[in-house]
């Protein structure tokens, strides 16, 4: 009975964080550099052209989204977006690949 | 499951309660004593703070010019964290702590309330608010922190027993199963920090080294679900939560941890100049 608790309470504990995350709908960066604008493109016109992807919301309203692109080596850039409470892009960064990333 | 953990767990403190409601336990039973003061058995215990106090001042190689201070955060969405008032409660002893109008506080060590297994306990329900040791290192860029005082940060709180568990049903299993060197030394320990503000973008910069960390390293994740988190005590920070690697040793304790913030103005970082990847 005691094992089987610390193994709930572990998964529950672990809940936090340790689950691999989804990696975010795969873009054609070329694609998404000329079609995401930030203060310009909305939530719909996202969806429209490179489809749902990982999404965080919060109380705030905000959202945040992630897409991927193909990079070198089995690698990926991680495209970031923030959209405010409108659903309009208000942020956009990108994350290379470095070279201490593990290969997918 | 958690429903299911709680009903498990329940009957066995059942089966230890004396008799029904209403009906007089026998006179033999009867112990008098005396209770000044009530505490809760999720207040944060005195003696497990003033330990973090001690690896402070034992790991302080990792921010030798940093101090130690606890902060208060809010944890559930009704908090109201101003005008908080802290005490070290004992039995026979109340020593009142000043709280700083950032939620901050400096801890006394008094003897008597060591011995007496003292609480710390703030006018607040205990589960509304989570705690944090803040080791700063000064005169550090604005705005920035720094890794070595993030890891001392970590090995301090959990050697205080500051972050708090899902149920205080869960208490004596967590603690059983996260030391501060499993949680801090691992990348799987799940350490949470919290910034400022709502957070965008967090980098590491080291000499020439530059990274952006991932975006699992932001909101905890990002797997939080509605019904997860309140379970964690990222419950109304979410979007102030990032992990950084304090585990990983490449990193030197002087790598300084910058933020962009939700809220700064527009920056284009589609060319992140700053990377070296």
């Amino acid at each position: 009975m005691k094992r089987a608790l610390i193994l709930l309470a572990a998964a529950l504990v672990s809940g936090c964080a340790t689950r691999a995350p989804e990696p975010g709908t795969s873009v054609a960066e070329a694609r998404f550099d000329t079609l995401v604008v930030p203060g310009r493109t909305t939530r719909a016109e996202l969806l429209a052209a490179f489809g749902p992807t990982k999404t965080v919301k919060f109380d705030s309203g905000m959202e945040a989204w992630l897409y991927a692109s193909p990079a070198a080596a089995g690698r990926r850039t991680e495209l970031v977006l923030l959209l405010d409470r409108d659903g309009i892009v208000r942020k956009l960064r990108k994350r290379p690949p470095y070279p201490t990333d593990p290969a997918r | 499951m958690l429903a299911t953990l709680v009903g498990a767990v329940l009957p066995a403190h059942a089966q230890t309660a004396p008799d029904a409601p209403g009906k007089p336990a026998p006179a033999k039973d009867i112990q008098t004593v005396t209770v000044t003061s009530t505490r809760d058995p999720v207040d944060k215990s005195y003696r497990k703070m003033i330990r973090g106090m001690e690896r402070f001042a034992r790991e302080h190689a990792l921010a030798p010019q940093a101090t130690l201070r606890f902060r208060l955060l809010p944890r559930t969405p009704t908090v109201d964290m101003h005008g908080i008032t802290l005490r070290v409660l004992g039995d026979h002893i109340a020593v009142p702590v000043a709280v700083a109008p950032d939620n901050s506080f400096v801890l006394p060590r008094n003897d008597q309330a060591l011995q007496e297994d003292a609480a710390v306990v703030a006018n607040r329900k205990t589960t509304s608010m989570t705690w944090r040791a803040q080791v700063v290192t000064p005169g550090l860029p604005p705005g920035t922190r720094r890794l070595g005082d993030l890891r001392l940060e970590c090995l301090v709180g959990m050697e205080a027993g500051l972050v708090s568990n899902s149920s205080p049903l869960f208490g004596w299993i967590s603690n059983a199963l996260t030391s501060p060197e499993q949680v801090c030394n691992s990348p799987d320990g799940n350490f949470l920090f919290f910034t400022e503000r709502p957070v965008f973008s967090v980098t590491l910069r080291a000499g020439e080294r530059t990274e952006i960390l991932p975006f699992r390293f932001l909101y905890a994740g990002g797997e939080q679900t509605r019904d997860m988190l309140p379970f964690c005590d990222c419950q109304v920070l979410l979007d102030r939560t990032y992990y950084v690697p304090i585990w990983d040793r490449s990193w030197p304790d002087d790598t300084l941890v910058s933020f962009e913030y939700m809220d700064d103005a527009h920056t284009d970082a589609t060319s992140p100049q700053e990377t070296t990847p």
